[in-house]
């Protein structure tokens, strides 16, 4: 009892070096609660060939007939063999866990369907055999890396711009706002800029090149291919090409300080703001006023099209609401007759009226989520308004949204927190669950099989896992 | 080797007077220690150092020693040891704790303590809802009695319409009248084409004003209108099912309502304050069946509002709705405000003085008694006891008695009166006596001056002046015998600004000075130099009432015109 104590004295913490797993869209991370940083951080893809499955880094390496595929969707799991597959090679291959020593955190979104919330806990409880697990929902984590109990989580993760906000520590459901308009639509944006602006560009993946000189734009790349073997799949070369995409929107994007208009494009294509980008095949390309506008499409998707249908398709416009089923399915239909009764009087508050076709970019939609949010809360939760997520290390980006918040909400005191270090910024959502899951206090929060099987699974995901 | 091998090679003479030092150290230190300590090399880079011996030893075996020792002590122990984070739940969880197994068994066995983070488990204190039966007869009871409230509500909103309306007619019927009279006039008087322009615009300006009105009361109406209907979205009734649901999330919640009304799954159109309302309503009525509620909670409970929360929640959201243009103008409004408050109060302070500095002497007796110079000394000095009674007691509250008698305060109004003037002498006299009397009694006791026996006598004033006599009354007189044209004339005590337009008033009213900074009557006598203090002091009050009567004449012209404008 001395550690305890002398612990609670401090931090109020008690180590039991719980597992942390948090799975992303782009990558899955997994560590021991306590520490400071995930032990593995593993792309949430697997490559298949039909019988084999391999996960980790190694999927980077071209192998004939073996297939990308994604995990998860959305920050949620879609191949619920493949996620038990990966969770079940690094915990006993990587990690090798004695599973009866401790019990596993779960970070999940909050758009989570109770039948998927459901299929995730009982496939735990089934597969593995930790004593006890706890889903944490993302944003509340956040919150905790932040130690602050009321705060706007905006989270520009790779799939989705979700904002959450979270009070005393329990992320609100119903504000909650995601829109698709993240990393994964800049990487589009990118293809669709190629495919437009340099259309004799082979985009040739790194894995395909052996040796390269140096080239400018317009003349062919020089480079000697490597030996590949044969049938490489067109899901390996996508995937080679995003994280191609990747690197260039690490290197070259920026925001502009407010929105591109005809009036201010001059400034931005100046010479000083010409950055060079060289593709692995030694062709190298500049860039200036697309730099600004694809960051730009963060903010206004409006503005920026796609050209290529099929890219066009996979946006539809979105205003960000989210529709959360409720887990009490026998309730439901006195609640949808109750809707089409009051539709007359009093029109619903717009988060739960789909119908409002409208695009919201960034700051339309953190500033809705915060219109939404009951006045009493309103003015600590915009001055606590957390950014996380890989797509707001663009440089520039918490600045433009500082004051396009600060002009939007002019009674209203914003104040943005981000993280200065990039890899935590990232991994913030792990790191939370980390300290939430070393604290004292929590212990008392794990649920096990035996008390999930006698209060059933609605009771339990409602009102234990909150 | 050694420095003294070194400095033989080199053929230098050792002055071995200028280290007495090394000697001593060497006499001091331990020979036996100084071996220990040093062999090897250590010895060798020590005799190196040659005679520059450091003051303080560096090397400290003694800490090695501690290192050492630490390193070979046994470590804590730190067992990783079961417990269980709830009791009665078979969860086992394991940390590190410190302690060898043996004794934390041994602890475990002596008592079974809880996990420590238990007791940071708490639950809000929240009645048990009662059952369906007992649920229903309370929902009637305060449907009744809300019905009977709204229609109270009821009665006193239409009582004020019908105020209002009243009002809004009446003020009306005025200003048709009064547009009828301006009308008429205009056309009476309506021969230049000016005047009619006027009248219009004044017509104009009442339309202007009316419509504001109207929107006004449209704007009220519909804010009410709004109350209306939300005290009647409450005829969606509360069922059993939803109340109880409704407890269980504040049990589960701990009464965080943005939460509750997060998690609420009944209907999406139930307001915070609609959970709220139902949720203290019945509360209140499950403590008041019971028998040993707590009254004062039951009071507090029943004081929720819905009406009164839903409108502080509009104020506050039109408060966060201003325009930056519109928070920058109240801002600035704020600072104006301020400036004007600020201007305002040091202007009544200001007034005040004034008007004390005119209040001082009283006018409403004759002035007769004051033409005499005499009679001025006499005010003078009254005056002057007045003020340094005022000040003195400002000064120490009249905490401790003086030593020397001060005669009592003399009321404004009798001041001048020559009763007070005597009962004043008869105090100097007998003050002065008391002095002689104790110098008496240190000095020759018999003998009595010729100044006493003078003093003794009743002098008459005239006497007095022949004499050369004056009585310092209440003077603060420096020791010893100064110059009367080195004394400094109490009128002088004035800022450098009113002095420098004294001195232009003397100037133009060709008083002679001795030039110059000093300021003084060329023949400093005592009396000269009393009337020249006076003068000082008359011109500087002077000063002062002119300006004071500037800003009155100022501010009257200011009003004056803004009245007229009106």
């Amino acid at each position: 009892m001395a550690s305890a104590n002398s612990n609670a004295n401090v931090y109020g913490g008690d180590e039991i070096n719980a597992i942390i797993l948090d799975p992303g869209s782009l990558s899955t991370r997994i560590g021991y609660a306590g520490d400071d940083f995930p032990k593995i951080i593993t792309p949430s893809y697997y490559a298949a060939n039909g019988k084999k499955h391999i996960f980790g880094d190694s999927i980077n390496v071209p192998r004939a007939d073996f297939d990308i595929k994604p995990i998860l969707k959305d920050s949620v799991i879609e191949d619920w063999d493949a996620a038990i597959e990966q969770y079940h090679h690094y915990f006993d291959k990587e990690l090798a866990l004695d599973y009866k020593e401790q019990p596993i955190f779960i970070t999940e979104p909050i758009w989570t369907s109770a039948k998927q919330r459901q299929t995730l806990v009982e496939n735990i409880y089934e597969k593995f055999d930790f004593p006890a697990l706890y889903l944490g929902r993302a944003p509340t984590c956040v919150s905790f890396q932040q130690g602050r109990p009321n705060c706007l989580v905006v989270n520009i993760g790779h799939d989705t711009v979700s904002v959450t906000a979270v009070i005393d520590g329990i992320s609100l459901l119903k504000n909650s706002m995601r829109t698709h308009y993240s990393g994964q639509y800049l990487s589009d944006q990118l293809y669709d800029l190629f495919l437009n602006k340099f259309p004799s560009l082979t985009l040739d993946a790194k894995y395909k090149i052996r040796t390269k000189t140096p080239t400018k734009y317009p003349e062919p790349p020089v480079f000697t291919p490597r030996e590949l073997p044969k049938n490489i799949t067109k899901s390996f070369d996508d995937y080679q090409k995003e994280l191609l995409f990747h690197e260039m929107k690490e290197t070259l994007l920026e925001a502009p300080d407010k929105q591109i208009t005809d009036e201010n494009s001059e400034s931005y294509s100046k010479d000083e703001n010409r950055r060079a980008f060289e593709l692995p095949n030694g062709q190298s390309i500049e860039l200036a006023i697309e730099r600004y506008e694809m960051a730009d499409s963060l903010f206004e998707p409006n503005n920026y099209s796609f050209t290529n249908e099929t890219l066009a398709n996979k946006y539809s416009v979105e205003n960000g609401s989210l529709t959360i089923d409720s887990n009490q399915d026998d309730y439901r239909p006195l609640k949808r007759a109750r809707k089409n009764e009051s539709n007359q009087s009093t029109p619903p508050p717009a988060a739960t009226e789909p119908s409002v076709a409208e695009t919201r970019g960034l700051t339309q939609l953190i500033s809705h989520v915060l219109s939404t949010i009951d006045i009493d809360l309103r003015a600590s939760v915009a001055h606590n308004i957390i950014v996380t997520g890989g797509a707001s290390l663009i440089p520039q980006v918490t600045e433009r949204l500082y004051s396009e918040l600060s002009s939007l909400n002019p009674g209203l005191k914003i104040r943005l927190h981000a993280v200065g270090n990039s890899s935590e910024r990232v991994n913030q959502a792990w790191i939370g669950a980390s300290v939430l899951a070393s604290l004292g206090t929590f212990h008392q929060m794990w649920v096990t099989k035996e008390e999930y099987d006698e209060a059933g699974p609605d009771k339990i995901l409602n009102q234990r896992f909150r | 080797m050694s420095a003294n091998d070194i400095l033989d090679v080199l053929n230098i003479q050792r002055d071995n007077s200028g280290q007495p030092s090394k000697k001593k150290a060497k006499h001091g230190n331990d020979s036996t220690n100084l071996q220990a300590r040093q062999t090897g090399m250590a010895r060798e880079l020590y005799n190196l150092l040659g005679p520059n011996t450091p003051p303080v030893n560096l090397t400290n075996a003694n800490n090695n020693v501690g290192v050492k020792d630490r390193w070979k002590s046994k470590a804590t122990p730190w067992t990783l040891k079961d417990f269980k984070p709830k009791s009665g739940d078979p969860l086992t969880l394991y940390h590190w704790v410190r302690g060898s197994k043996e004794l934390l068994e041994q602890d475990n066995i002596q008592v079974q303590q809880p996990y420590f983070f238990t007791k940071f488990s708490t639950n809000v204190d929240i009645p048990d809802f009662v059952d369906e039966e007992t649920f229903n007869k309370y929902m009637e009871d305060i449907e009744v009695e809300e019905r009977k409230n709204s229609e109270l509500w009821e009665e006193r909103r239409m009582e004020k319409e019908r105020q209002r309306q009243e009002k809004l007619a009446k003020e009306k019927a005025a200003r048709d009248n009064e547009k009828k009279i301006k009308g008429e006039k205009g056309e009476v008087t309506g021969i230049s084409e000016s005047k009619k322009d006027a009248s219009s615009e004044v017509t104009s300006q009442e339309d202007g004003s009316q419509s504001e009105i109207s929107k006004e009361s449209t704007q009220a109406q519909s804010e009410e209108a709004s109350v209306i209907p939300e005290s009647k979205t409450n005829a969606i009734p509360w069922t059993y099912k939803e109340t109880k649901h409704l407890f269980e999330l504040c049990n589960s919640f701990e009464l965080k309502w943005h939460i509750i009304l997060d998690r609420y799954e009944y209907s999406s159109h139930r307001s915070l304050e609609d959970l709220k309302e139902q949720f203290y309503r019945v509360c209140k009525r499950i403590y008041s069946d019971d028998a040993n509620g707590n009254p004062a909670l039951i009071d507090s409970l029943g004081s929720f509002s819905k009406s009164k929360e839903v409108e502080r929640k509009q104020y506050l959201e039109r408060l966060l709705k201003r325009t930056p243009a519109e928070i920058a103008e109240e801002e600035s409004l704020v600072i104006e405000a301020r400036r004007f408050e600020l201007a305002a109060k040091k202007m009544l302070v200001e007034r005040s003085n004034l008007l004390t500095l005119l209040d001082s002497p009283q006018t409403s007796q004759s002035v007769q008694q004051y033409q005499s110079s005499q009679g001025l000394t006499n005010l003078y000095n009254n005056l002057m006891i007045m003020d340094k009674n005022q000040k003195r007691r400002q000064l120490q509250n009249q905490s401790s008695p003086s030593h020397d008698p001060i005669p009592p305060p003399i009321p404004l109004a009798a001041s001048s009166s020559i009763r007070k003037e005597r009962t004043f002498q008869t105090h100097l006299q007998q003050h002065l006596s008391n002095l002689v009397k104790q110098n008496q009694s240190q000095g020759n006791k018999n003998e009595i001056s010729a100044i006493h026996k003078l003093l003794m006598k009743r002098l008459t004033a005239k006497e007095e002046e022949a004499y050369g006599l004056h009585y310092h009354a209440n003077e603060r007189l420096t020791p010893g015998v100064i110059l009367r044209s080195s004394q400094r004339l109490p009128g002088l005590q004035q800022r450098q600004s009113v002095l420098k337009s004294v001195t232009s008033v003397f100037t133009e009213l060709d008083i002679p000075t001795a030039g110059g900074t000093s300021w003084r009557p060329v023949m400093p006598t005592r009396k000269a130099m009393a009337k020249y203090d006076e003068l000082l002091r008359a011109v500087v009050a002077l000063l002062e009432v002119k300006k004071g009567r500037d800003k009155l004449e100022a501010e009257i012209q200011l009003i004056r015109s803004q009245k007229g404008l009106e």
